[in-house]
């Protein structure tokens, strides 16, 4: 860059200053510059495209999406749905997903908060060493407990069961949210727990009246997150779920795609199907955005 | 992950220390080494009830497995019937399954190749967002995907590529009238790293943003006066402050590129049996088939040899990129 050119941002620092933002922060406008955003908006209108194309193809008929995949729904036809819904499996599937996910994300929360609480505000060799024993699991992938997790779990009579696949999520998302929740115990300020136990507060009424509700926020987020690997997670159910009426969406959504290779496709179901999975994620998305893009950067990044 | 939450409570302490208009805050995050108030006594207590529950769950459920994965790794075994021990054996045989092999080979193409280009893509996005307009609208739509399962990007891909399907309508006008047999057995795999890019790089634009986004605003003010060109900015101000994110970055990318099934094993709907073509396997998708495909005998020696392989594989690239990474993190 020439000295000439340097001059530039600080010539324009009054007429951009307008804008409110610091002239330093803007970046140089030049071609690559320009091309990368015209890039970016582009990927972001072909997603949203892609989500409202996908759930308007689950309204209509295989035919029409085979002969016309730009077509747009003529009608607002269910049948997709009611024809998933029953013969897919996926009224039962999707049942066993809310129950599973509901109740296994509340059980993780419930038990992994009061041990973040104790690791983050009690500092001893033991807790430094609990805290590293949790953070280990971070780092396990699934398919190394696949094979004994099926072999224990057979044992005890807890496969093909959803009380197992429910004992297995909480006890597989252990690791994160222990990590998570302690992180954020931390951040929290002590000195409303030191006023309450200098009013003789116990120290579990402590955590039960102070800290809990002081980290409404932390938990709702760690159990969002929660609900969304839950309701996500496949390669666990699908190993531990063996009979239809056990399965959960994406299990289900798996045999409905194998099932296509023997009947024929059926687009229109599988769209419908695709829309019941993604849409709860997309409801929770534009509810608790913001919220959840933080605790996943943040819980992570720090 | 470890490191750095200790460096979050030497932080801390240290932030607190000088504050001895604070003693009683002092004494209570230090109460263990000083004998400790009453709270402390009465906290430690609590030990078995707050941490027993998570522990107990976390150890049945996921550390007894992990071992047991290593133990079943060192035996020939069907699943049911008697176990052989045949020691390293295991290890031994994949080594010389080309199937393995190839399984093996497709996850570190994912690790490195598709990890690369998402980090690229990633950084780029980042430098591009980080003063655009709009950039938050951005931002959450190209995170969005990372909260869809996998398999519904492998059904639409599906859809897609079909022969008669939109790219191919697409490819038409332009005069191709010959496209690649896309759901081919060979181009499938390749087919699965572009797609995987696509629904990844915003997970880990969103990550980078939240690093570049704490630095503060007169780091690039002094830049501008001191005449800094764009890539002295970057090379000088943004990475080295953005370093640890990347460290981050890298070590999750590692951790969730091994695991990848899912995406994999419904990619462009199934191939007859329920098995994808065997040229697009991961190392999962290997371990899960040799197990529990109902194909042949299982082999749950081989299957958890593999995955114990994968967990070495993430085990020594983590502590490779810490140490890599490792360098005084700059205050700021």
């Amino acid at each position: 860059m020439t000295e000439v050119e340097l001059l530039v941002p600080a010539k324009s620092i009054r007429r951009r200053g307008r804008r409110g933002v610091s002239p330093a922060l803007r970046g140089e406008r030049n071609v690559v510059r320009g091309a990368g955003v015209a890039l970016l908006w582009l990927v972001v209108v072909i997603s949203i495209a892609a989500l409202v194309w996908m759930v308007a193809q689950a309204f209509r008929d295989t035919r029409s999406i085979l002969d016309d995949p730009w077509g747009v729904p003529t009608s607002l036809d269910f049948g997709n749905f009611v024809r998933a819904w029953t013969v897919g499996d996926f009224a039962v599937a999707t049942w066993n997903s809310l129950l599973t996910t509901v109740v296994s994300s509340v059980l993780t929360v419930a038990i992994a908060a009061p041990c973040s609480y104790y690791l983050s505000r009690v500092d001893n060799r033991l807790t430094r060493g609990l805290s590293l024993y949790f953070i280990l699991g971070l780092g396990i992938p699934a398919q190394v407990i696949l094979i004994p997790l099926f072999v224990m779990l057979n044992k005890v009579y807890l496969t093909d069961s959803i009380i197992g696949l429910n004992l297995v999520y909480i006890g597989v998302s252990m690791p994160f949210t222990v990590f998570l929740l302690t992180a954020f115990f931390r951040s929290l300020p002590l000195e409303m727990e030191e006023a309450a136990a200098l009013d003789g507060t116990t120290a579990f009424g402590t955590f039960w009246r102070i800290t809990l509700p002081l980290a409404k926020g932390g938990i709702l987020t760690a159990f969002i997150l929660q609900v969304i690997s839950h309701w996500n997670e496949t390669l666990l159910a699908l190993t531990l779920l063996q009979s239809t009426e056990k399965y959960t969406l994406p299990v289900a959504l798996i045999s409905f795609v194998q099932q296509q290779t023997y009947s024929g496709a059926d687009w229109g179901g599988l769209f419908a199907g695709l829309v019941i999975v993604v849409l709860p994620m997309l409801i929770i998305y534009v509810w608790l955005g913001r919220r959840l893009t933080e605790g996943l950067t943040l819980g992570m990044g720090k | 992950m470890s490191l750095s939450l200790k460096d979050h409570r030497v932080n801390r302490t240290a932030d607190r220390g000088p504050e001895s208009g604070k003693p009683l805050q002092h004494t209570s995050r230090r109460g263990s080494q000083r004998g400790g108030s009453s709270i402390d006594v009465q906290r430690k207590k609590l030990l078995v009830p707050f941490v027993g529950p998570a522990f107990v769950l976390y150890t049945v459920l996921f550390i007894v497995p992990a071992l047991g994965a290593v133990w079943i790794s060192l035996h020939k075994w069907a699943g049911s019937g008697p176990m052989k021990f045949v020691g390293l054996d295991n290890y031994g045989r994949i080594f010389r399954d080309q199937l393995f092999i190839s399984s093996f080979g497709n996850t570190l193409l994912l690790l490195f190749v598709v990890g690369a280009a998402i980090f690229i893509l990633a950084f780029a996005l980042t430098l591009v967002l980080r003063d655009m307009a709009g950039k938050k609208i951005a931002r959450n739509v190209i995170f969005f995907p990372h909260l869809i399962n996998a398999l519904v990007f492998g059904v639409l891909a599906g859809f897609i590529f079909n022969p008669g399907g939109m790219v191919n309508s697409l490819l038409a006008p332009l005069g191709v009238t010959d496209p690649p047999k896309w759901l081919a057995q060979d181009n499938i795999f390749p087919l699965i790293m572009v797609t995987l890019v696509c629904t990844t790089t915003g997970y880990f634009t969103t990550i980078l943003m939240a690093g570049v986004d704490r630095i503060p605003p007169y780091y690039y003010e002094d830049c501008a006066l001191a005449g800094a060109t764009a890539f002295q900015r970057l090379r000088y101000v943004i990475l080295p402050l953005t370093w640890d994110v990347f460290g981050t970055c890298a070590v999750l990318w590692t951790i969730s590129s091994v695991k990848i099934f899912e995406i994999v094993w419904v990619f462009g709907g199934s191939s007859g049996a329920g098995v994808p073509p065997t040229q697009s396997w991961t190392a999962a998708v290997y371990t899960y088939v040799n197990a529990f495909s109902g194909q042949s005998t299982p082999a749950y020696g081989a299957a958890t040899a593999s995955a114990v392989l994968s967990l070495a594989l993430i085990s020594v690239l983590v502590v490779l990129l810490r140490r890599a990474m490792r360098r005084d993190a700059v205050e700021f």
